[in-house]
């Protein structure tokens, strides 16, 4: 019984940490918090619906049509709500906030239009194919998702630490400025990371649509939540402390549903963003410096 | 003696930008803070002021211990600073930013300030005279009601001046006052440090332009690589043997970037 | 004659606008200091709950339920602000978004208190009960020519109105003191208005508490308003609603906010067909606000120009001005 929690708890989690890196990438190398993120993140769970339930197409080409139609919506983002503010004298730091929010509740009103609010279900061919092991029950859906989501992780580690592209993007990161003057095409590296972070949403959205069959306009705000509570348990703008922050908080889920109240499972996310807030605002993960957070 | 530094030592990671400085200044002077660039001469500004904490050493401002206490606190204790790249509040008018450079010298708080209560309308009318006076004294009176941003950028750096004696400072950090200025306003700058000390302001100034300094400065001390290089009178520092390579190296490099 | 053109619709729309103006003051005075609150539907919900608590389960005469409803929504301010606000401004609007979501969940999962998601009704209504009182000392509404109803509609925007020009009395007072000026030299430069002196973790959270306030005071005003809540009242589209009212109508001053308050509470009733469409076209707004005019469509400038126009026609009408105005 727990080790089957614990496994649903992985992986819940692992999908958490596949969405919290869309919003630890953008933050690293922008600075700003993208809210549509969550939205994104919807938007591929319904691409995925459209391509395997209504038109009845496998799965891998949902996988692709998400990632196409999220990489459209990452680089429109970019272009209509992030560029034309940056650079610009006397703007708030407030303001991509503000536009990302605009982005978000445009795109959350835009899906409840053409789908409606309700729940659609996410049909596969494989969502009853489960194993046995002893006393445990496991899907393969679960493990398909686990693969994905860590094969997921190590590519973004390896791209970061080893390509040119993926060097250029810490470097932005560190300092835009000085990466500029360097010769790193900061425009393009910015524009990478959010289509990047975009494409990681729509697949994320996939992935929850498998791990629970239902999807609903309004998941991008609780995800987009939960999203930002990882960032800030695992440190803002840090990749490994996205992901150790995503599978803590898809176990604590897991637990609460398990052995507590199932109605203050969406709590549990924001009870961290206080606590971590109180006790060690850098994060779980963050290093400890003075000028953290400032 | 008004300020002083024991053995300051500033780390950043692994980097040393401030190692075992000290010196002290003494009432009514102006003391000049030299150095090439990055010889940490901003930071010690910053340690004074404790937007960065040092990592070891201690500060006394007029006896008393000042390290550890939070910057708006040191400012209240009497020491006030402007900043190398001009931070005026920039959509405010000229009148109000150095209406703002008096708060610490007022009280009145929300319940007050809506009541307008007698001993605030007292407050407010004490802050506008001190601030027009103020104006008058760096010669800014009749842009009061200009936009900050929208001034010259020698008046930018006297309207900061005048901002931070706002404050009624008895230490005013001057951090590179003459940058950027021409001949005449360096010279009305000149006059203007001046008044200041006449008025019983001790000043510490960082600058660059020599000739400025060693016309102005009571005495000077030269840093170089975040440690303390030479102290004395602008005719003993102009006669250091090391300062003199210091600058001449420094100078080289100038060049170059 | 006042009963014929007296429409309870429009006075409740009325009293709608007045109570989005406060709403929109609570965003504001967060914003003059700089700091973004998102989590003033959460301020607004416990200030409903604790308000129709109060008077429906202890009976506690309304303005002191009004009242309390507020301060305990100040309490969860000062709580909420002081960890969050001693980091920038990004962690603040994180932390209160989460809050917001943390106080509907309790809302929906209290059911105890809460009556869950179906909502507290039989809240005592804030017009009815003054009518009651008026009753007492033998008034008739008939003798103003207003029928009952139309009496207990005008009774609440009255007092909504008073409350109001309290309100913007009382934060253009502040504003124009040393508080005001504290706030807008933290919002312009954090660590320059720390080096001038001022003590930037006290007047963070003094805004963001008064913010708290606002939005449950507000939101006490709502529940005996409506004389029903919800949590679904108190979600996250609300706070987007209140951010509307302030980046819409201008954030750099009052005005602003009650411009943006009070077009954004008549549009979608003027226009029916927008109302389906409401946010989408928000978030059109908040695009193409922070692009084109981040301060909001009500300005400083806007607001001289304005004051300028207006002089002249004094002077115009008063036989003064040029031959323009002839």
């Amino acid at each position: 019984m727990l080790l089957e929690q614990i496994i649903n708890g992985i992986t819940l989690g692992s999908i958490y940490a596949i969405v919290a890196l869309g919003f630890t990438l953008v933050f690293g190398v922008l600075g700003i918090i993208n809210m549509a993120h969550g939205e994104i993140f919807m938007i591929g769970a319904f691409i995925g619906v459209l391509i395997t339930s209504v038109l009845g197409l496998p799965l891998w080409i949902a996988f692709i049509a998400a990632i196409g139609v999220t990489v459209i919506l990452g680089y429109m983002l970019e272009r209509i709500a992030l560029r034309p503010l940056r650079g610009k004298q006397g703007v708030s730091h407030l303001a991509p906030l503000i536009s990302t929010i605009g982005v978000s509740i445009l795109l959350e009103n835009l899906s409840h239009h053409i789908f409606g609010a309700g729940n659609h279900p996410f049909r596969h061919s494989f969502a009853q194919i489960q194993f046995q092991i002893g006393s445990i029950t496991v899907y393969l859906v679960q493990i398909l998702i686990f693969v994905i989501s860590i094969t997921l992780m190590v590519v973004l580690s390896y791209w970061l630490s080893k390509t040119k592209a993926g060097k250029a993007l810490r470097a932005t990161a560190e300092n835009l400025e000085t990466a500029s003057l360097l010769g790193v095409n900061t425009k393009r590296t910015i524009t990478t990371t959010v289509i990047l972070a975009s494409a990681l949403g729509g697949i994320a959205g996939i992935l929850v649509g498998m791990a629970f069959n239902s999807v609903n306009p309004q998941m991008g705000l609780s995800m987009g939540l939960k999203g930002l509570a990882i960032i800030i348990l695992g440190g803002m703008g840090n990749v490994k402390g996205a992901m150790a922050g995503g599978l803590l908080l898809g176990l604590a889920e897991t637990m609460i549903v398990a052995y507590g109240d199932s109605g203050y499972r969406d709590a549990v996310a924001f009870i961290t963003i206080i606590f971590i807030l109180l006790l060690r605002p850098q994060g779980i993960f963050g290093k400890n410096t003075a000028e953290a957070g400032r | 003696m008004v300020l002083e530094l024991k053995n300051i030592t500033k780390n950043f990671g692994g980097i040393s930008a401030l190692t075992d400085v000290s010196f002290q200044i003494n009432e009514g002077e102006i003391f000049g803070l030299i150095g090439p660039n990055g010889a940490g001469k901003t930071t010690l500004f910053n340690v004074i002021t404790n937007m960065f904490s040092p990592t070891s050493g201690e500060i006394s401002f007029l006896g008393e211990k000042i390290s550890g206490l939070k910057p708006h606190k040191i400012t209240d204790k009497g020491i006030c600073r402007t900043f190398q790249n001009i931070r005026l509040f920039s959509q405010m008018s000229v009148l109000e930013n150095v209406l703002v450079g008096g708060h610490c010298r007022s009280k009145s708080g929300v319940i007050k300030s809506v009541l307008r209560t007698k001993s605030q309308r007292k407050e407010e009318t004490n802050s506008h005279d001190v601030a027009l006076e103020l104006l008058e004294l760096v010669g800014l009176s009749k842009f009061q009601d200009s936009i900050a941003e929208n001034l010259a950028y020698g008046q930018q750096r006297r309207l900061e001046i005048a901002r931070a004696l706002a404050s009624n400072p008895k230490l005013l950090l001057l951090d590179e006052p003459a940058a950027g200025m021409n001949e005449t306003e360096t010279e009305s700058l000149f006059d203007l440090i001046k008044k200041v000390q006449k008025r019983g302001v001790t000043v510490l100034l960082i600058e660059h332009d020599m000739p400025f300094v060693m016309k102005l400065c009571d005495r000077i001390t030269v840093l170089n690589f975040g440690k303390k290089l030479a102290e004395g009178t602008p005719a003993e520092i102009q006669n250091n043997q090391e300062v003199i390579e210091a600058y001449l190296g420094a100078e080289e490099d100038d060049e170059i970037a | 004659m006042l009963g014929d053109i007296i429409n309870p619709y429009h006075l409740q729309i009325v009293s709608f606008i007045l109570i989005n103006i406060i709403l929109g003051i609570s965003i504001y005075i967060t914003l003059s200091s700089g700091q973004l609150s998102l989590g003033n539907a959460g301020f607004m919900g416990i200030g409903a709950y604790t308000s129709a608590l109060l008077t429906i389960n202890f009976d506690l005469p309304i303005f002191l339920g009004i009242i309390l409803g507020a301060v305990v929504a100040g309490v969860f301010g000062i709580l909420i602000g002081i960890p969050a606000l001693r980091l920038s401004g990004v962690y603040l609007a994180i932390a209160t978004l989460g809050f917001g979501e943390v106080i509907r969940v309790i809302f929906v999962n209290w059911d105890s208190i809460t009556q869950g998601s179906i909502g507290l009704s039989g809240i005592p209504h804030l017009g009815r009960e003054l009518f009651k009182t008026f009753k007492l000392t033998g008034f008739d509404p008939d003798m103003l020519g207003l029928k009952n109803n139309q009496f207990i509609y005008l009774l609440v925007v009255l007092i909504l109105l008073l409350v109001n020009i309290l309100l913007v009395w009382f934060f253009i007072r502040q504003n124009k003191s040393r508080v005001g000026r504290a706030f807008a030299a933290i919002k312009m430069d954090e660590k320059a208005a720390e080096s001038m002196g001022i003590n930037i973790t006290y007047y963070k959270v003094l805004s963001f508490t008064q913010g708290a306030i606002l939005a449950g005071f507000a939101g006490a005003l709502y529940a005996h308003v409506m004389a029903y809540i919800s949590p679904a009242d108190f979600a996250y589209h609300r706070a987007i609603d209140i951010l509307i009212f302030s980046i819409f109508g201008g954030s750099e001053l009052i005005w602003g906010a009650i411009f943006g308050a009070t077009f954004m509470t008549i549009l979608p009733e003027a226009l029916r067909f927008i109302s389906d469409y409401r946010y989408m076209i928000y978030g059109v707004i908040l695009i193409a606000m922070m692009a084109f005019r981040p301060q909001g469509i009500i300005d400083v400038s806007l607001l001289k120009w304005f004051k300028r126009k207006l002089k002249l026609k004094r002077r115009g009408s008063l036989g003064i001005g040029t031959k323009k105005y002839n």
